[in-house]
């Protein structure tokens, strides 16, 4: 009977609601990831990123990554590090910790999330020595 | 086939070539399908007085209209077909070409020995590399730079690398504000390498059977 009313479908966004912590962080997640889901936690990486997956979605929408709190609403997708990328992108389905092939080098660097536009951003110059200098004319002594 | 070699035959016989030659074309023309064909298009609608009424009433009384409706407002309420991205993200072969990167072996060397063997297959010539002796007499490039504005993403580069040293990554989110951050040099695709290595092994690892 309840089925029939969708009455289900309400105590299922209820339940929702319950996981992501009530109704005002269920409201401001809305507002920040424009969808509001639950589902189990698989990880959380360096940067503070929360991994999640829920089957009852269809692939391609049952892992999503809630980005750290710090980031606020600038959010980016350059800010999933190489280590979860390849999971979020269904890639692999074993988590970076479950994953013993994965390798870890002392020269590793950290994380960084696509900085272009900002003071951080990258400016091309030159590696080597100019080929060709100007010529300095001798002074007359 | 058997046209051609009645024609040879005609050639070699030349008084019977103005009586033959109707008969060659005729049996040409004989061979396409006569009525053989499937008719995919909607059916005429029916010209029944009764079906062309329904048709009259159902503008007239706009049920069509309210039918679209339903369908709308049904999929208000379904799941949505597409996925939202950046939380969401669509899936991803290991193969795939994005970005590029020079690697590292394991010790932390630099692996590029200069060979510019990516130099010149790469077709839109996106890739400048000038080599000198390092101190430990090494050869080693002393500039690697890549047009990423030329770059084709055809990945000949990194076929035809024998030490794996040039890879394009996993990462394709890595638009810029302005062109001339989009001009690598060797330093900028070395923290790529360094910053997506554990992808790119990975990568290389799932390929390894096909390699």
């Amino acid at each position: 009977m309840a089925k029939f009313f969708g009455l289900d479908k309400l105590a299922y966004l209820f339940r929702i609601m319950k996981e992501n912590g009530g109704i005002r962080s269920s409201l401001y997640k809305l507002y920040r990831m424009d969808d509001l889901k639950m589902g189990t936690l698989m990880g959380i990486d360096k940067c503070g990123n929360k991994y999640f997956e829920n089957n009852r979605y269809f692939f391609g929408r049952n892992r999503w990554v809630e980005y750290a709190p710090k980031y606020g609403t600038d959010y980016d997708a350059s800010q999933v590090p190489s280590e979860w990328y390849g999971w979020l992108h269904y890639k692999t389905d074993l988590t970076p910790d479950k994953d013993p092939s994965r390798p870890i080098y002392k020269w590793m660097s950290e994380p960084t999330e696509n900085m272009s536009g900002f003071s951080g951003a990258y400016i091309p110059y030159s590696t080597t020595k100019p080929k060709i200098e100007a010529w300095v004319p001798p002074k007359p002594s | 086939m058997n046209n051609c070699v009645k024609l040879f035959s005609l050639a070699n016989r030349g008084s019977f070539l103005t009586r033959a030659s109707p008969q060659v074309v005729g049996k040409k023309f004989e061979s396409t399908a006569k009525d053989g064909y499937i008719y995919v298009n909607k059916d005429d609608p029916s010209m029944e007085m009764k079906d062309i009424t329904d048709r009259a009433a159902q503008t007239m009384f706009l049920t069509e209209l309210f039918r679209g409706f339903a369908v709308t407002l049904a999929h208000v309420f379904k799941e949505p077909a597409t996925i939202n991205y950046p939380f969401e993200k669509g899936p991803l072969s290991p193969r795939f070409r994005g970005e590029h990167a020079l690697r590292r072996y394991p010790s932390g060397e630099e692996r590029c020995i200069a060979c510019k063997l990516c130099e010149a297959i790469c077709p839109a010539q996106a890739i400048t590399i000038e080599a000198e002796e390092r101190a430990d007499g090494s050869r080693r490039t002393t500039r690697y730079d890549i047009d990423m504005t030329k770059c084709i993403y055809c990945g000949f580069c990194q076929e035809a690398c024998p030490v794996d040293a040039i890879v394009e990554g996993p990462n394709f989110e890595y638009s810029t504000e302005t062109h001339e951050e989009l001009l690598y040099n060797k330093e900028k695709l070395l923290n790529n390498g360094d910053k997506w290595e554990s992808e790119i092994a990975t990568n290389i690892y799932a390929d390894h059977l096909y390699r």
